[in-house]
């Protein structure tokens, strides 16, 4: 299982000049007259879990769309290690990668075919469908689901694609968009043991959630957003469970 | 209810903006083309006539001459434009207008307005009745596709339904809305080729108000027909998308594919022969007779008149040997012709039900075949009027050739004046009944019939089982 | 390697979808039955040309035949077919054909060649009239629906092929679901749709190239290599224009259902209603008198010639000395005076045909300019042309036997003047007809312009959705 997990640390001279895997300086994003997010400051080193938390229209989708280039910032700037987004968008996208909230793949194909695209389109090189399996057996999926059409798969077992998609990329850095919602609680467990395993590797990953349990039980740090802001930003080794909560809902009664 | 649904549908086709393009794009040419037809036949319709008074002024005022000249000079014919071919001109472009009738040979139409045009013109003629049969369903295609699956994808159908109306009224609710947006086309245009007729009928009168009374029933039963297949696709598709596609396929099938399969269809099951072959065949029986059909022997004519006068000489006969030979000869001609021109027409003909029998896998060639009937610009009506311009050739040639067998004398130089020529009467043509007309296309009627049947059963069935969601 | 990527992604997606297996089925049967007609129409070409000519040589070996029996002391069959008058000899009984061999590939576009004539029997009679005579024996409802063809095929229904495959290209990925994470990875949506839509255009193009070939190959046609290159240059570039066109709108990031209505109202428009608007413009601005007055005037110059012809004859021999050569005979003979007759009224044909021709020329003038309005027009008028069945093709063959007439008469008329006979020693000096057909780099040279122009297109269009698309960054 761990031998699938490669994702490569940053090498050390990183650490010495400590270049944040993901930024976000004075990020700006309005959509006629809402402001989806402002003025937000933002570093995810590598080996942290970041959890943007937030409710709805909080503006955390918007900020993982411009990390990812989908979206334009109206002012401020992206950087993906160092390299702005803006200016250099296929570069920056290689370096990360993405699991959306809805894992939709082409129905028609297998699991294996859909890691074999878009593993190619991520420009890992073509890899053998041997170590392909291995990673989509490692993501979780069982062995005999690899070969059937993705017409046929549960919204877990899409989701279990889409992290074999982010792990083959072979990534420094991973955006995730409410991973875990639709998936059971047993689901939703062997995906937070994953993103230890990520993180063992020193992958930085940027997290948007509505879940505080999880956010607390797997992020290094979290993230509070309303109407577009950061609101707050706090270690989670230095808080409890019922901190955390008891401050969300603060900032939501505001 | 069904008038709450009718009056819904409406309003939200009319507002729609794609609607009122497509509409004013479909109605516009509907408008021009109606127009241009109607400009163009009267104007083709003028000349004809004047062609034609002119061609018997040339025919009157040939002098004195021996009647046999006067049938060589001849006259000739033109093809009239009936009151309806502005609205579909149908196939007269490609038959020739004017036919030369003169002494022994019955000639070939010539002067197709087709060839004078370019291979461009050949791919873009837009009549009114292409306008009727391409565009318009092309239209209803856009109004129907998403009446059932639109409100389907958008879960309004559910609300819609859990509000206690019945399917069936939904459906013909739906229909009438649509069938009224349409009406907004239709009307105008009816209206404005009613009083086209009514204003300009140049051509031989033919009962030009019914005949198109039936072809707008013809029409509206092609179009109900459409709606019908709209609605039963809407209903069945999955989705809007689908629905749309797959009514565009049947529109494809239905106005490109299907009509030019039928045209080579046609030719592989009814093949006619090279114009080569046919002048071959024609010339050959013409100098040596065929099986059953003898060549007149003159010496034998000659013995044979002598015999039957009792007389000795041919100078002696009381009437002129050489003009009933001539009609002697001359009704063997015309078996000849009949024979051989009969029979091609008769694989035209076979090869038009080839037309009119894939009518079932597309009811645009059931429409075409009865519009081009009723406006009286089909193959039939072109050999109907064929016909009519032979049987008036070879009464001419009769009236000739018995004038010099009867005033005068074998051997004698006879010389007819201006009252003999006068004396032929004009050509008139009686363009045939809507009767006639009809009696020949039972098949399309019947065919198209079926289909607005076909459409409203499915239609019926598929809202029946349609799913809410 | 995204474009490899992305091509073998589409061929699992094309095997694995029922739908559009049946739509490519369909359409290679449409594309098979098309060229089994073309061919079949190509052979009854190949062989009514045969018969036409195999007609032609019976008729002159009978002549012959009869000219050496009359020399050996016969006599003529008839007194007014006696083969030895220049105006018998000349006339129809000794008329030769003149005859356009079918165009090189007739099998992929059957285009006017049914509807104008391919061959004439050309005499000293042969006069403007001649030229209206009918074509082939063909009933008009065919004529008028037009056939099923290749050449048909790639006009009306290639378009709808490229359409039904990428109207949804960049649409679909994104209601499916998959865009967001095909654009996580670090390729542009312009470089995805534009590797979808090769492997689109590589599929449509190669299937309309393949059966075009196979054609060629099975008729004979690769003769023309220059016609075969010109015809499937064209075929691409109007597939890439449909294929630019269906890049464009879903660049405008809209819903399939929208795309699809839209560009199904682009093909009605563009192939349908344009060249229709063009045809109707033409006809209201330019009206084109029926040919029926040429009837008229036939008639009225030759009761005119009739009573006039020692005049006119008079008045030949002066604009026409070197028809006389000197040697009229004092009392002029019937036959020349007949000839002037004759040539009276073929003048008045041509004046009639020259105003009549002038008002056509205004006519066509304004389709060609308004042609570009279509690109189906433009790819329609290289197609035929390319495949020798067009318009220029026929005019050519037309001047060609104009030519040829007046060669004929050339060389029978002075001795109808002088009142003369022939014999069989004549006969190897006849005029004979030998159609010089154009070369590739003719028609190429008319194809450069519709050509340039639709490449033009292709580009614009092109252009424009690269645009749009370059500015497509997200998945909404």
């Amino acid at each position: 299982m761990s031998e699938v997990l490669t994702m490569d640390a940053p090498s050390a001279s990183d650490a010495a000049a400590p270049v944040p895997v993901l930024e976000a300086r004075g990020l700006s994003k309005r959509y006629g007259d809402t402001e989806a997010v402002t003025g937000l400051d933002l570093r995810v080193g590598p080996s942290e879990i970041y959890c943007l938390l937030g409710p709805n229209g909080a503006g955390k989708t918007t900020t993982i769309h411009l990390f990812l280039g989908f979206l334009e910032p109206t002012a401020g700037s992206v950087h993906v290690m160092g390299l702005d987004v803006a200016a250099a968008p296929l570069e920056s996208k290689r370096r990360l990668a993405y699991i959306p909230e809805q894992v939709m793949l082409y129905r028609n194909l297998s699991g294996l075919e859909n890691l074999e695209y878009f593993a190619a389109l991520g420009g890992t090189g073509s890899l053998a469908p041997e170590r392909l399996t291995d990673i989509l057996v490692g993501a979780g999926l069982p062995r005999d689901a690899v070969g059937q059409r993705v017409s046929e798969y549960s919204k877990g077992m899409r989701q279990k694609v889409g992290i074999a998609i982010a792990i083959a990329k072979e990534a420094g850095a991973l955006l995730l968009d409410e991973p875990t919602s639709g998936l059971d609680p047993q689901a939703s467990n062997e995906f937070s043991e994953l993103l230890e395993r990520l993180r063992d590797r020193g992958v930085a990953v940027l997290m948007a959630t509505h879940d505080l349990f999880r956010a607390k039980e797997s992020g290094t740090r979290v993230g509070i957003m309303r109407h577009g802001r950061l609101v707050n930003e706090m270690s989670t080794d230095e808080i409890g469970h019922a901190d955390l909560e008891r401050i969300y809902l603060e900032h939501m009664h505001e | 209810m069904i008038k709450h649904i009718a009056r819904k549908e409406f309003t939200d086709v009319v507002r729609d903006g794609r609607f009122r393009w497509c509409a004013a794009l479909v109605g516009a040419l509907l408008l021009v083309s109606l127009g241009h037809g109607w400009v163009q036949a009267r104007q083709a319709q003028e000349e004809l006539a004047a062609a034609q008074a002119t061609a018997r002024d040339h025919w009157e005022s040939q002098g004195e001459k021996n009647p046999h000249s006067a049938a060589h000079y001849g006259i000739y014919a033109f093809k009239p434009r009936l009151a309806l071919s502005f609205v579909d001109e149908g196939v007269d472009p490609y038959t020739g207008t004017s036919v030369w009738l003169e002494a022994h040979r019955q000639n070939e139409f010539l002067m197709r307005p087709a060839q004078d045009a370019t291979a461009a013109q050949r791919v873009g003629a837009l009549t009114a009745a292409q306008v009727l049969q391409n565009l318009v369903p092309l239209l209803i295609i856009l109004l129907t596709f998403g009446v059932l699956a639109g409100e389907r994808e958008q879960g309004t159908l559910r609300q819609l339904l859990a509000t206690g109306i019945g399917r069936r009224e939904l459906a013909v609710g739906k229909a009438l809305g649509v069938a009224g947006a349409l009406m907004l086309l239709l009307v105008p245009a009816a209206v404005v080729g009613a009083a086209a007729l009514v204003v300009g009928s140049t051509g031989p009168a033919a009962s030009p108000l019914a005949r198109g009374t039936v072809l707008a029933g013809v029409y509206l039963a092609y179009f109900a027909a459409f709606v019908g297949l709209g609605l039963a696709v809407s209903a069945w598709a999955r989705s809007a998308r689908t629905a749309l596609v797959v009514l565009v396929g049947v529109w494809v099938v239905n106005g490109l594919v299907a009509p030019r399969a039928a045209v080579d269809l046609s030719k592989w099951i009814h093949p006619t022969p090279s114009a080569v072959e046919f002048a071959h065949t024609l010339e050959q029986e013409m100098a040596a007779g065929v099986e059953g059909i003898e060549r007149p022997d003159r010496a034998a004519f000659s013995e044979g008149l002598l015999a039957e006068y009792g007389v000795e000489r041919a100078e002696d006969l009381p009437v002129n040997e050489v003009g009933l030979y001539l009609q002697e000869s001359e009704e063997f001609g015309n078996r000849i012709f009949d024979r051989n021109y009969g029979a091609l027409w008769d694989t035209f003909e076979r090869q038009g039900l080839v037309h009119e029998a894939l009518a079932v896998a597309a009811p645009l060639l059931a429409v075409r075949t009865l519009s081009m009937g009723l406006a009286g610009t089909d193959v039939e009506q072109h050999r109907h009027f064929a016909t009519a311009a032979e049987t008036y050739r070879r009464d001419m040639m009769r009236q000739m050739n018995l004038d010099l067998a009867e005033n005068s004398r074998t051997g004698e130089l006879y010389l007819a004046g201006p009252e003999l020529w006068a004396d032929v009467p004009p050509l008139q043509y009686d363009a045939p009944t809507l009767g006639w007309v009809l009696g020949n296309r039972l098949l399309s009627l019947l065919v198209l019939g079926a289909w607005l049947a076909g459409a409203v059963l499915l239609a019926a069935k598929r809202v029946r089982l349609a799913e809410v969601a | 390697m995204t474009l490899r990527t992305v091509l073998l992604n589409e061929w699992r997606l094309l095997a694995a979808d029922r739908a559009l297996r049946v739509v490519l089925g369909v359409f290679a049967v449409l594309f098979v039955y098309a060229l089994a007609n073309g061919m079949a129409w190509a052979r009854f070409q190949e062989r009514t040309v045969e018969a036409a000519r195999t007609g032609n040589a019976e008729r002159v070996a009978a002549l012959e035949q009869e000219l050496a029996d009359i020399a050996a002391g016969g006599r003529p069959s008839s007194p007014f077919r006696d083969p030895r008058a220049p105006n018998v000899l000349g006339g129809a009984r000794g008329a030769r054909t003149a005859v356009l061999e079918p165009g090189p590939l007739t099998a992929l576009a059957v285009g006017q060649s049914d509807l104008l004539p391919y061959y004439y029997d050309v005499s000293i009679y042969t006069n403007e009239a001649s030229f209206q005579q009918n074509g082939e024996v063909e009933n008009p409802l065919n004529l008028m629906v037009g056939r099923f063809d290749l050449a048909f095929v790639t006009i009306y229904l290639l378009p709808l092929l490229v359409l039904a495959l990428s109207y949804n290209v960049l649409s679909e990925e994104r209601e499916q679901g998959t865009l967001a994470l095909t654009l996580s990875q670090p390729v542009s949506a312009r470089d995805v749709v534009l590797a979808k839509l090769a492997f689109r255009a590589v599929l449509v193009v190669g299937l309309a190239a393949a059966v075009s070939l196979l054609g060629i190959l099975a008729t004979g046609g690769f003769g023309s290599l220059g016609r075969v290159l010109l015809w499937c240059g064209t075929v691409t570039v109007y597939a890439l224009f449909w294929f630019a066109l269906a890049a464009w709108v879903n660049g405008l990031r809209r819903s399939s259902a929208w795309n699809a209505t839209v560009l199904v109202g682009a093909w009605l428009v563009l192939v349908v209603v344009l060249p229709a608007a063009v045809n109707i413009a033409a006809g209201l601005l330019h009206p084109l008198p029926s040919r029926v007055e040429m009837i008229t005037a036939q008639r009225e110059a030759s009761n005119d010639a009739v009573n006039r012809r020692s005049e006119l004859l008079a008045r030949y021999l002066e604009d026409h000395p070197e028809m006389a050569g000197g040697v009229v005979a004092e009392e002029p003979g019937l036959g020349a005076l007949a000839w002037a007759a004759t040539d009276a009224v073929n003048t008045r044909l041509e004046e009639v045909t020259a105003v009549h021709d002038a008002r056509r020329a205004d006519q066509l003038a304004l389709v060609r300019r308004y042609r570009f309005l279509s690109p189906a027009l433009l790819a329609q008028e290289v197609l035929v042309d390319a495949a020798g069945t067009g318009d220029a093709r026929f005019a050519r063959f037309q001047s060609q036997v104009r030519a040829f007439a007046d060669e004929w008469r050339q060389f029978f008329v002075p001795a109808i003047l002088a009142s003369e006979r022939m014999d069989a020693g004549v006969l190897p000096d006849v005029p004979v007809f030998a159609f010089v057909d154009e070369r590739p780099a003719d028609v190429a040279r008319r194809a450069v312009v519709p050509l340039l122009v639709l490449g033009g297109l292709v580009v614009l269009v092109s252009a424009g959705a690269a645009a749009r698309l370059g500015r497509v960054r997200g998945a909404d």
